[in-house]
């Protein structure tokens, strides 16, 4: 049977247009290579962890990474202990954010100091092996907090770090736009 | 003559298929390195421990600057510049009772109940007081009461860092007290 006139046309037309395609991947691609960046660090957002605005414009550089969320403390990646909830002796009824008793001698947090001691120690043999000054442990580290964290777990976390040759300390924010 | 025409204006489609395939590649590698958010940090240090140096004071000159900022749930407490903030001299017995009852800038619903309750503007304004006389000093101590949340203690950083409502002659938000230095604070 022979082909119709509008059914030859459609054999004709159906190969696949590409070009608008193309229009379209460049444009993503341009935009893709403006937001490309190269950070020394990287948040993991999540309900636990929410880090707080801010108008500081200094870009973040390597060190230690802490992160205290909603439900534990975390060193570069590893998990060192769970965070608690105690009753609020102020606003009875509400619980607030605490590190467990049995965790600490006084206010420092054992397992923490610990685990940040073996960090500077490794810094330190790093430092030594290299023989570069920009390896020298200078006793930085990037804190990432939770905005709902009150400053009793910030505080002992701190002087924690502060026992373990940590002074300076560099509380991560998302910047604000203005 | 006809036929070389024909020829000269035939249309070549240019074969796309492989930038494309180029652009496909592409595009999941910049999708991982892309940041949607922007990252800061704000600098701060330890308190250092040892005995406070004792410096003879020359009564002629100006009292040395250590200002510090308490945040309490009840407002901030500018600390260690009463002679700029109140110039008339110590308080007599029964005001200085009443001076210790609040803090220097209290909140607008008191107890505070979120942070916007914070009467930034006017801690701004005090620190553009303080950096008048003290256009040399650079650092704050934050003394934070134990209850208080990281969120507001890194807004007092912000508005004790610099005075983003005046400019400097680059057009840069104006420097107050960048160096900052986190205290124990209340118990």
């Amino acid at each position: 049977m022979p082909l119709t006139k509008a059914k030859r046309r459609l054999e004709i037309e159906g190969e696949l247009s590409i070009t608008s395609m193309m229009d379209m991947m460049v444009i993503i691609l341009v935009f893709l290579l403006k937001s490309y960046s190269t950070t020394d660090i990287s948040v993991a957002a999540s309900d636990e962890l929410a880090l707080p605005t801010s108008t500081a414009e200094k870009p973040p550089g390597v060190a230690v990474n802490l992160v205290i969320t909603k439900s534990n403390i975390v060193v570069d990646g590893l998990e060192i202990l769970r965070l608690t909830k105690v009753p609020d002796e102020e606003n009875p009824g509400q619980e607030i954010l605490a590190v467990p008793e049995d965790e600490k001698k006084g206010q420092l947090i054992t397992r923490l100091y610990d685990r940040l001691l073996e960090k500077a120690e490794d810094a330190k043999q790093l430092s030594e092996l290299t023989q570069n000054t920009e390896h020298d442990f200078k006793g930085q580290m990037l804190l990432q907090c939770d905005k709902k964290l009150p400053f009793s777990v910030l505080r002992e976390v701190m002087y924690t770090a502060g026992q373990a040759q940590f002074s300076e300390f560099r509380f991560v924010v998302y910047k604000t736009g203005d | 003559m006809a036929v070389e025409r024909r020829k000269s204006f035939q249309v070549t489609e240019l074969n796309l298929v492989p930038v494309m395939n180029l652009v496909t590649i592409l595009i999941p590698f910049l999708l991982m390195a892309a940041e949607f958010v922007h990252l800061a940090v704000i600098d701060s240090t330890l308190p250092a421990i040892g005995k406070p140096e004792v410096e003879e004071l020359d009564p002629n000159e100006k009292p040395p600057l250590v200002l510090s900022v308490h945040i309490t749930d009840e407002g901030l407490t500018i600390a260690g510049a009463d002679h700029v903030l109140n110039p008339e001299g110590a308080a007599t017995e029964g005001e200085e009772e009443e001076a210790d009852k609040g803090p220097t800038i209290p909140c607008k619903v008191t107890p505070c109940a979120d942070i916007d309750s914070y009467d930034f503007a006017e801690l701004t304004r005090l620190l553009d007081l303080i950096k008048d006389e003290y256009p040399d000093d650079e650092n704050v101590i934050l003394v934070p009461e134990s209850r208080i949340s990281y969120e507001l203690i890194v807004k007092v950083m912000d508005y004790t860092r610099e005075d983003r409502e005046t400019r400097d002659k680059d057009g840069e938000p104006r420097l107050l007290f960048p160096y900052v230095v986190i205290a124990g604070g209340a118990q």
